[in-house]
């Protein structure tokens, strides 16, 4: 039995552990890459890109035009699938439940290779295009899960219509790689591998307001997610508002999941693994697991960006095969530790 | 469960004939065949002059075509477009999935397929059902003149193939000659700008940019890998080829000026815009975008002299 009151002290010290670690991780991603900047150049060259914007050299434009919004775009798709996923566990009371199960991640991918698809035939810019589209893909496949699982206190139900929607998704999206041209299918193949090598602004502007958005109204229901994690109609009886509670996490889960497909690509498993780790060092509080979760989910998706950008340099790996070898095996170990 | 059993082994037995019966059909084994290695080293058994062609490639319609063997080509792929004749040849399917039963029921007598894992299914299974398959691997602008030869061969069509060959080689030995005294751009070859994909050492797109005067900043790695923009930047290409279509011209220029702006390629404006079709499809109008870009890299070299 977890404390009925959180301890401040242990929130702050848990936060402040992630939050460290996370700088640190963001320094050693600026500092490595196929090409080496020695460490005693980032100061001249910070002072450079501040003062003199029009005038940038191949240093500035390595560290603040290449690596940095990399780095900022990691941190964004990685705290959103995180936290994403750590909503959908307590939410549904399911250590399964994570953006993939559910099927979003796949209806935001189906989006996303539809909007590649007829980008060209559309007068936007293409970026622009993928992201709509995968937004639009999250939120109609988010809508139907909820629909189809909406019975009250049957969160297997929920589980189980998520897994059929992205089992016939995932088979929309072979259909349609198996019709387009081959320079589009290496494009998607690529993309849906997870990809965080196209760090544009307006995708870091977009992740960044997702993001802030979403936690902004998970937080809000942290409280009630804890007392729904007993039991839906418990909850109800002690005052919370489930319907609610549910729709709001849903939407903003969604919003997250969709945001951060749009932007990086489909990156398993920092959804489903991120929430079941914060909750071994922190407990199973929703007030503390929803935040540190979004850390733990930013310094995941960092180091594996920055392994595969750097381990067979000047080649690079699709961020998410990374994610994928580290989360597997880290999440059998977390079934044997548990048993 | 005895009838059940009894029945089943009946069933095997009839499946089992049913094979056998396959398996004893008599081959087409006409003495006319003779044995070619193809260019995986693969043994293939060919009539002495195939009037049945498939063609699984745009490259390969297109040696077929500049071979003069129009009339014999009976079906090709939806990506062969050119020459505009090709586009009227009956479809059979595309060049990652071609329609295995649409190629059958057009019973060829040669189908040629150029190198690409997607395709070893569709190898195997033509060479199961006894269709000779030819494979072509070329990996530099002097193998794709060599695939040329090597259809001329199978087609009887050497003379035809001789010619080209030799027409072709003259073009080449023209760039090389103007380009031979020329400095030597750096330059980075976009098979794709985001993700960043590029040229190998080992591929003919290499070869080409060398053959046209270039230095390619990629030739550490193999193939067409996903490949570090960072790395790209900091090589401080001279020249970037862009083999894109036109009509998305403007587009992927701002975008180049954009990302590699501190790169002299985009100082000194040195942006090549290249028809894909001409650097792409190994086939013979290959030389025609090895023309193309070695005018772009060193213009001064082709102004005529009066």
């Amino acid at each position: 039995m977890r404390r009925a009151y959180l301890n401040r002290n242990h929130v702050f010290v848990t936060l402040a552990w992630l939050t460290a670690a996370l700088v640190l991780m963001a320094f050693v991603a600026l500092t490595v890459g196929s090409e080496s900047i020695p460490l005693a150049s980032l100061w001249p060259a910070l002072k450079q890109w501040l003062t003199h914007n029009n005038q940038l050299g191949e240093r500035e434009v390595i560290l603040f035009s290449l690596r940095l919004p990399r780095i900022a775009l990691a941190v964004g798709v990685g705290a959103s699938l995180a936290l994403a996923g750590a909503a959908f566990q307590a939410l549904l009371r399911n250590p399964l439940a994570d953006p993939h199960i559910l099927g979003i991640s796949s209806g935001a991918a189906f989006g996303a290779i539809v909007g590649i698809i007829t980008a060209a035939q559309l007068p936007f810019a293409p970026n622009l295009t993928r992201a709509v589209f995968s937004f639009a893909g999250a939120s109609i496949a988010s809508a139907l899960v909820y629909r189809l699982g909406r019975r009250e206190d049957d969160p297997a139900r929920l589980v189980l219509a998520g897994v059929i929607l992205s089992t016939f998704l995932s088979s929309l999206n072979v259909l349609m790689l198996s019709l387009v041209d081959d320079v589009r299918l290496r494009n998607i193949t690529l993309w849906l591998l997870g990809d965080l090598s196209n760090a544009l602004t307006e995708s870091l502007l977009f992740i960044g307001a997702a993001l802030l958005l979403g936690l902004g109204v998970l937080l809000t229901q942290a409280r009630a997610l804890n007392l729904m994690m007993i039991g839906a109609r418990e909850a109800f009886t002690l005052g919370v508002e489930t319907t609610r509670t549910r729709w709001l996490v849903f939407a903003a889960a969604s919003l997250l999941t969709g945001a951060a497909v749009a932007a990086g690509g489909a990156i398993g498993y920092v959804g489903l693994l991120t929430p079941h780790l914060i909750r071994l060092i922190a407990g199973a509080d929703n007030r503390l697991v929803l935040p540190a979760a979004a850390l733990g989910g930013a310094l995941l998706t960092l180091v594996a960006d920055t392994l595969a950008r750097t381990v067979i340099a000047p080649r690079e790996l699709p961020t998410g095969a990374i994610t994928a070898l580290l989360g597997a095996p880290l999440f059998i170990y977390l079934l044997l530790k548990r048993r | 469960m005895l009838p059940i059993n009894s029945f089943f082994r009946i069933f095997i037995i009839a499946l089992l004939c049913c094979f056998t019966a396959c398996r004893a059909a008599p081959p087409p084994s006409d003495t006319s065949r003779r044995i070619v290695t193809d260019e995986l080293n693969r043994s293939v058994a060919i009539v002495a002059n195939p009037q049945r062609i498939i063609s699984l490639a745009p490259n390969l319609t297109e040696m077929l075509f500049a071979l003069g063997l129009s009339d014999r080509v009976i079906g090709v792929t939806s990506y062969c477009d050119y020459p505009p004749a090709a586009k009227s040849k009956e479809k059979v399917g595309d060049t990652l999935t071609p329609n295995l039963e649409r190629i059958i029921s057009l019973k060829p007598d040669l189908v040629i397929v150029t190198t690409s894992s997607q395709l070893e299914k569709i190898t195997r299974q033509l060479d199961q059902l006894q269709i000779p398959v030819y494979v072509t691997n070329p990996r530099s602008v002097s193998e794709v003149l060599a695939s040329i030869q090597h259809l001329g061969d199978l087609t009887g069509a050497t003379a035809q193939a001789a010619k080209l060959h030799s027409e072709l080689t003259t073009r080449i030995n023209a760039v090389t000659e103007r380009v031979v005294s020329q400095p030597k751009p750096k330059a980075l070859f976009l098979v794709q700008d985001t993700p960043l994909l590029v040229a190998g050492s080992d591929t003919f797109l290499h070869d080409l940019v060398t053959l046209a005067g270039g230095v390619s900043i990629t030739a550490d790695v193999k193939g067409y890998p996903q490949f570090s923009r960072e790395t790209a930047i900091a090589r401080a290409p001279e020249v970037i080829i862009d083999p894109g279509r036109p009509e998305n011209k403007a587009l992927a220029d701002s975008v180049l000026r954009k990302d590699y702006a501190t790169t002299p390629a985009i100082k000194q404006n040195r942006i090549i815009h290249i028809d894909p079709d001409l650097t792409n499809r190994p086939g013979p109008r290959l030389i025609e975008g090895l023309e193309q870009l070695a005018r772009a890299l060193h213009p001064s070299a082709f102004i005529t002299k009066p």
